[in-house]
């Protein structure tokens, strides 16, 4: 596709505010995201310190925010804490940062685009996600309290039976015009990606970043429609006085069903923990090759993986619904699909494993990040095992083991994955380098205490103490946890504090880093090889001809005549010389991948 | 006046009597559990998920310290300051045939083992309710969940529920030991999760549905109920107790109590005849 430069904006409000240029509003979501982690991440400290001291004062936040109790929790304010952490963290922390944030700044510079294909698209992608986030906001502010029925927001209990009050409304809303923003911005990833590769970016030669970004957005185009319809239908029923999800006592005979929502919700939710873990494994699986300084072990392997994945996620959802009551050849049905996606998510993982192996690894920053979401990720997959089987999820369904096991896939794994990531591009986001010394502390401080977090849910939930309890020590079953809960949580406020070590270098390196090199880590992909850093307003003043894929490391031929241990995807390597290129190019099978 | 007197008698010496029973209950009160793990198993089936779960995390514990070992030792071993990475693509027959091994070996045997397993169980004893329906010994509960609290009804001799022999009680189920109890669980207002921890049973209670499980106690002595599903402000607070009686004490129990109930019956008074006809097969 042929693509014009256009002059660079000069007024500020065009240039930083309503830009159109994917890598400012890049940092946008990057930045809103940051702060909407740590809200959800200060909302989980405060979960913490119930289950530590249940109903004593919150230290600074409670007196800030809840002296009328004279800062200790309330159950009403409890169940508001809890919803608020699983929505903000979903929809407004990890959403952005890994799809609005690294999605917009990656693809159009990893595949050799000028921007997206829908610039002006993209700008109100991001407005969008800025109106859902000032309703979050407001459901804080509303008088009965913010949203309060869990962030799977079940009806009746989400509608007016169950949480009346406009906190609950304001999130139904915020979560449609989220969704909107998630798919003008999905619909501008596969855009991009099918019409605006450089020439000779074939499929089969674009990173694993980019493959899982736009599997990331096919998904969220195809299930993020579905979320919306609920959320709007569940908005009618609160502001409307219809009766979709109403049923029971409240209504008499002619309710609704609120199972429909389930239903609805799970269509969305299952692609969802996908659509938060794709672009993290895409991420980690360059990352792995480029600091191991080896290629990416079979990646066509990985690609085919990751499609097999999404296609899979489509129709896995009714694992979250065995104990509803339903059906028990269609749980069946459920439970095989499920298993079914240990296959190609073992071949993802022992591909990394392979890939790390017998390589020669750079232990900086991103790759300590990357190992570590491969290690908390492949605890997470291990205990997922036993919540898709239907006999051991009766007993498990609804305890702390199922809040251990996805965070650990969905959050623990997605939060390394984004430092790994953030860590990485960080110098061709600001031109600057962040201080390495501080990153290691960061990191060792992340994956330790997370795997403490939530390896201590888990042992809590197998030992029977079940979710969203206010004071779960009331069951005589769960008392003899309190201990076990308190060391959760000290490792769980150790975790909180380690992160302001990544807030004052991510702030102090923006300010006063050392300048970065345009290709500090010695990589072979386009934006570092091709891009300044920070990239000019039009990413390439050439847009480049791609000759291969992005993992073209060892090769002992190259070391003799470069003197360096990759070859980037443009340079014409061996060949060109009349050298014939069977060591860049090593099997047959491969010539289309690499 | 004389018929009032005699009720209030009657019912004041029932409810001693009742006490007299919880008393000698009260002695075995639900015992808090020790030490890490899953509590106490007290179901005649239970077991075939703990071994199933157990099973699974020796294998899945394994594997994962495999895992750790292969990042420690390539971080370690093959580390860039004393390793040369080799150029190796990964295309090759044999490095494909070993991740498709892996694979699918962990398929059939960890998957394979738990899908085959669970199947079993499920088809032959946690939803097998045909045998348990035609087993004349067993006891029907019906279970109407509300914010916070659990009502419960068991039908009476005459083995039809929202009669006037129907046992009614709030929070507190007792149930004969080595015999299969069958509930059916419904909800009122919103979405509640009936869980009895140490049956290893748990269903949903949904509004306009009616969901079912079986279980069989097998160790007398009181337990808990709790509520697994979020549902409302004191969602924490809704639990109740089940008690597994001998047979003797149970029937005792069940006798009285039914009495009792026909006694307090009030044909007027809708909202305490919330029982429905049983949903069976």
């Amino acid at each position: 596709m042929e693509q014009h430069i256009h002059p660079e904006p000069k007024a500020f409000i065009w240039k930083y505010v309503f830009s159109i240029d994917h890598k400012v509003i890049a940092r946008q979501f990057l930045w809103t995201g940051l702060m909407f982690l740590a809200l959800g991440g200060t909302l989980a400290m405060m979960i913490r310190w119930q289950w530590a001291y249940p109903k004593t004062a919150v230290p600074v936040i409670g007196q800030l925010f809840l002296s009328q109790t004279g800062g200790a929790i309330t159950p009403p304010t409890y169940t508001s804490i809890f919803t608020m952490h699983g929505l903000i963290m979903i929809f407004w922390a990890i959403t952005p940062i890994l799809i609005g944030a690294f999605g917009n700044f990656c693809i159009p510079l990893m595949i050799g685009a000028r921007d997206m294909a829908f610039p002006k698209l993209n700008m109100y992608s991001f407005w969008a996600f800025f109106i859902s986030a000032i309703l979050v906001i407001l459901s804080f502010t509303s008088q009965l309290g913010a949203a309060s029925a869990g962030w799977t927001t079940y009806p009746p209990l989400s509608t007016n039976v169950g949480a009346p009050g406009w906190g609950q409304t304001y999130m139904a809303l915020a979560i449609f015009v989220t969704g909107v923003s998630t798919i003008m911005g999905g619909i501008n990833y596969i855009v991009t990606v099918i019409r605006y590769r450089a020439p000779g970016m074939t499929w089969f030669r674009m990173p694993l970043t980019v493959w899982g970004l736009w599997l990331t957005a096919i998904l969220n185009v195809l299930f993020v429609p579905v979320l919306g319809s609920a959320a709007l239908l569940l908005a009618l029923d609160r502001l409307a006085g219809t009766h979709f999800f109403v049923a029971g006592a409240a209504v008499g005979i002619q309710g609704g069903d609120p199972m429909l929502f389930q239903h609805l919700f799970w269509i969305f939710g299952h692609p969802e923990v996908y659509i938060l873990i794709l672009p993290v494994w895409g991420i980690v699986g360059d990352i792995l090759s480029f600091f191991a300084r080896k290629p990416a072990f079979w990646y066509k392997g990985s690609v085919f993986a990751m499609i097999a994945v999404t296609v899979l996620s489509a129709v896995v959802y009714g694992h979250h619904m065995y104990q509803t009551g339903m059906a028990p050849l269609l749980g069946l049905g459920f439970e095989m699909l499920t298993l079914a996606i240990s296959v190609p998510a073992v071949v993802l993982f022992v591909n990394w494993l392979n890939t790390i192996w017998k390589g020669s690894l750079r232990l900086e920053v991103p790759m300590l990040f990357a190992l570590g979401m491969v290690f908390v990720f492949g605890a997470g997959g291990l205990t997922g095992l036993l919540l898709g089987t239907i006999s051991t999820d009766i007993y498990l369904h609804d305890t702390m083991y199922v809040v251990g096991h996805f965070h650990l896939t969905m959050a623990a794994a997605s939060f390394l994955g984004s430092f790994s990531a953030l860590y990485f591009w960080f110098p061709k986001m600001y031109g600057k380098q962040m201080d390495q010394n501080m990153g290691k502390v960061h990191f060792w401080g992340s994956v330790v205490f997370i795997t403490l977090v939530f390896g201590g849910q888990l042992v809590a939930g197998y030992s029977g103490q079940h979710r969203r309890l206010f004071d779960p020590y009331q069951y005589k079953y769960i008392a003899h946890l309190a201990p076990l809960n308190r060391w959760t949580s000290y490792a769980a406020f150790a975790l909180g504090i380690t992160q302001l070590i990544f807030v004052v270098n991510f702030i102090k390196s923006i300010l006063m880093g050392k300048k970065a090199e345009q290709n500090p880590w010695q990589v072979s992909t386009l934006e570092w090889t091709h891009c300044a850093s920070p990239p000019v307003y039009h990413n390439f003043d050439i847009v480049p001809t791609v000759v291969r894929g992005a993992h073209e490391f060892a090769d002992p031929a190259v070391k003799k005549k470069f003197g360096r241990d990759y070859l980037d995807q443009v340079e014409p390597g061996l060949g060109a010389v009349g050298e014939e290129s069977s060591d860049a190019m090593p099997e047959p099978e491969a010539i289309g991948a690499e | 006046m004389t018929a009032r007197r005699l009720l209030r008698a009657v019912t004041g010496l029932a409810t001693s009597a009742g006490a007299v029973l919880t008393a000698s209950i009260a002695a075995a009160a639900p015992q808090p559990e020790t030490g890490y793990g899953l509590p106490r198993d007290v179901s005649a089936d239970g077991h075939r998920i703990d071994w199933l779960m157990g099973v699974t995390n020796i294998i899945t514990g394994v594997l994962f310290l495999i895992m750790l070992g292969w990042i420690l030792y390539a971080a370690i071993g093959h580390n860039a300051k004393r390793h040369v990475a080799v150029h190796d693509h990964g295309t090759s027959r044999r490095s494909i045939f070993i991740v498709l091994g892996i694979s699918g070996s962990i398929f059939f045997v960890v998957d394979g083992n738990l899908f085959f397993n669970s199947t079993t169980d499920i088809e032959e004893v946690f939803h097998n309710f045909e045998k348990v329906e035609h087993d004349p010994t067993t006891i029907r509960v019906e279970i109407n969940a509300h914010q916070w609290a659990w009502d419960t009804r068991i039908a009476g001799p005459d083995g039809k529920f929202n009669t006037k022999d129907d046992i009614v009680s709030l929070n507190d189920l007792r149930i004969p030991v080595d015999t299969p109890v069958i509930f059916e669980v419904a909800s009122t207002d919103v979405l509640h999760a009936f869980n009895l921890p140490n049956f290893r049973a748990k269903v949903d209670a949904v509004p306009g549905q009616i969901n079912r499980f079986w279980v069989q106690g097998k160790t007398v002595g009181e337990y808990e109920i709790g509520c697994a599903q979020h549902c409302g402000t004191n969602h924490y607070k809704m639990k109740g107790e089940i008690t597994v009686l001998s047979k003797e004490d149970y029937a005792r129990w069940a006798d009285e109590a039914s009495k009792n109930s026909a006694r307090l019956f009030d044909e007027n008074d809708k909202d305490a005849h919330w029982g429905w006809d049983w949903k069976g097969n």
